[in-house]
């Protein structure tokens, strides 16, 4: 049985419905991510999860114990939010020591799991400090650490490195992970950045409009999105529109060119029209490169982006872009060009919508 | 631009006039009580009044039950307004905004209607239940202020956020509320609590048609029969009112040095 269950869960707030039908099985120890859109009803699932949202239906259950009716300090679930949220009459340390003090912890125990947590987050030398004298990263490290203190079942994180910068929120989601593995947590992380998602996580659920579009490993959803949404929404993609010529032997035609694809189109009729999809950086221009399908076609544009080039050519009234990698040696394609793009089918993905 | 800094030089010079020309000769009148020099004789008249000091600690009490009854009222109802019912927040402030509106005179004749001996909540029928009533009016009084300064505090802080982490943290209502909310809106409760001694030690109506032996009563008292004490009482209830406004300004800098928002 999983370690934390959410079985048909469902949303509401009035006429309108945020979440339908949620489903999913987390191991104990997992790290899953909940990626997707602003709005897509990630957050609320997350909320439903920690209490401070009341499902419309469906069920919430951890350990085997079903949550939906005790109250979010009933729970023993750590979170950390995007705006921090320590105390501020607080110092340092009595914001990590807040849940222990609550729970009625001896205060030698205390002192020493306090300690322990900010050894943890590399801030024992800040723990008079208060919240204001911090920095937003540290800010976050303690909030971290405070909501590990009581030694949650599960820890749901908030878009915790949104309001960071650049360089910060990448040193962080690493500290968070290792800590997660050394603690062995389980962890629900929610995130609009795609980049933040397949670099932390065990599993991600991509999300759009309250449904689970794809739940599955970084390397599935990424090089297998299921529909659409999750093609565009992960990573760069191009859209590709192509008619079905032979179903049975999954041939298709991109403008006036033939492929046959590895994938199977036997669900379609000869004459319907088929979404494929194809990764920038699965196509070359390079003859060497190894390959079973080629499309050649005129060159849109070809823009410099330092270690790559985009270069972005008109197949059939699809426009395809793909990336090359820049060295002294290349020289970018010019617009107007035709150029041969060489790929593997197994590249050229069947989309559902 | 000369001529419109000179304005301003001369709307001041006029206002400062306007406001300190009275108080200077209150304060000057005050120290002629011994004929022919300046003496304090006034004031140690007033001071070695025995009712002077039991109406003044009978106000200060009542000042000090209005504050904490008032605060434990308008806390929770600015938070719980702000966490779980911000559509009602309208209403909340226009009922707060009433004492400002309704005058005094007319809210004790309600209370008397309303809790007379006759009544089905006989305050008025003992003493210490038109204590209760009188500490109940003046947290009447003092509600447009105690609010807005909570409130506004409480708009520093991001309360739901703040409660939520401590809801995850198993923290209780009473834990929230105690450790949690009030410290960080203490500096609107003090801005409040000031505030509400400046208009507890000044009011006369409520204490007055209540037959409470208050402050303000005794004032009007010594006004109407003496002649240099009541200069010397207005200085004092002056300098309880700056007081108050010093500390009021004093708690809103100690807010400052300490930002409430993480």
């Amino acid at each position: 049985m999983a370690f934390l269950e959410l079985a048909n869960l469902k949303k509401s707030f009035g006429a309108t419905q945020v979440v339908h039908d949620f489903n999913m099985q987390i191991e104990k120890g997992e790290f899953i991510s909940f990626l997707g859109p602003s709005g897509c009803g990630k957050t609320t699932v997350l909320r439903m999860i920690a209490g401070f949202e009341t499902p419309s239906a469906g069920r919430i259950a951890i350990g085997g114990k079903e949550q939906n009716n005790l109250k979010p300090n009933k729970r023993n679930i750590g979170m950390v939010f995007q705006a921090y949220a320590l105390f501020p009459n607080m110092t340092v340390h009595d914001n990590v020591a807040f849940g222990l003090k609550v729970a009625g912890e001896q205060a030698t125990e205390i002192d020493q799991r306090v300690k322990e947590m900010l050894g943890l987050i590399k801030l024992d030398h800040l723990a008079d400090r208060y919240p204001y004298q911090l920095s937003g990263g540290q800010q976050q490290r303690v909030a971290l650490a405070r909501a590990l203190a009581v030694r949650p079942q599960v820890l749901l994180l908030d878009e915790p490195l949104s309001a960071l910068d650049a360089k910060i929120r990448v040193s962080l989601r690493e500290e968070i992970r290792a800590i997660q593995q050394k603690l062995g947590i389980t962890t629900v992380f929610v995130t609009h950045d795609q980049e933040e998602a397949l670099s932390i996580s065990d599993r991600i659920v991509v999300m759009n409009a309250g449904r689970a579009d794809q739940i599955g490993t970084p390397f599935e959803i990424y090089n297998t999105p299921a529909t659409r949404f999750v093609a565009s929404f992960v990573g760069t993609l191009n859209m590709i529109e192509a008619k079905v010529v032979d179903p049975a032997v999954n041939r298709i035609q991109i403008g006036d060119q033939g492929v046959t694809l590895k994938q199977s189109v036997a669900a379609f009729k000869a004459g319907d029209t088929v979404s494929l999809a194809l990764r920038p950086e699965a196509g070359s221009l390079a003859e060497s490169a190894p390959c079973d399908t080629k499309l050649t076609g005129q060159v849109v544009s070809a823009h410099f982006l330092g270690s790559v080039i985009r270069t972005r050519m008109n197949v059939g009234g699809n426009v395809i872009s793909f990336d090359m990698f820049n060295s002294p040696g290349v020289t970018p394609p010019q617009a107007g060009e035709t150029v041969t793009l060489r790929f593997m089918a197994a590249d050229l993905l069947v989309i559902r919508d | 631009m000369k001529t419109s800094r000179l304005g301003a030089w001369i709307a001041i010079a006029f206002g400062s006039i306007y406001f300190l020309l009275p108080l200077i000769a209150t304060i000057e009148f005050s120290l002629r009580m011994r004929r022919g020099t300046y003496s304090f004789d006034a004031y140690a008249s007033v001071f070695s009044d025995a009712q002077f000091r039991e109406t003044f600690g009978y106000s200060m009490l009542m000042a000090l039950l209005t504050i904490i009854f008032g605060m434990l009222l308008v806390v929770p109802t600015a938070y719980w307004v702000r966490l779980r019912l911000p559509q009602i927040r309208p209403v909340v402030e226009f009922i707060t905004l009433l004492p400002l509106v309704i005058p005094a005179i007319v809210i004790v004749f309600g209370y008397l209607r309303m809790y007379n001996s006759s009544s089905i909540l006989p305050l008025t029928g003992s003493t210490s239940g038109t204590n209760v009533l009188l500490v109940l009016s003046y947290m009447t009084l003092s509600l447009p202020y105690m609010y807005r300064a909570v409130d506004t505090a409480m708009r520093a802080i991001d309360v739901r956020t703040l409660t939520e982490a401590a809801e995850s943290l198993g923290a209780s209502w009473t834990t929230i509320m105690f450790k949690c909310i009030f410290p960080n809106v203490m500096s609107g409760v003090l801005s409040g609590a000031f505030i509400t001694l400046a208009i507890v030690m000044g009011e006369f109506t409520m204490a007055a048609l209540l037959n409470r032996p208050a402050f303000g009563p005794y004032l009007q008292l010594v006004g109407a029969n003496r002649a240099y004490e009541p200069s010397a009482l207005a200085v004092i209830a002056f300098s309880i009112t700056w007081l108050s406004m010093g500390l009021l300004n004093l708690a809103s800098r100690f807010h400052r040095a300490a930002p409430a928002k993480s």
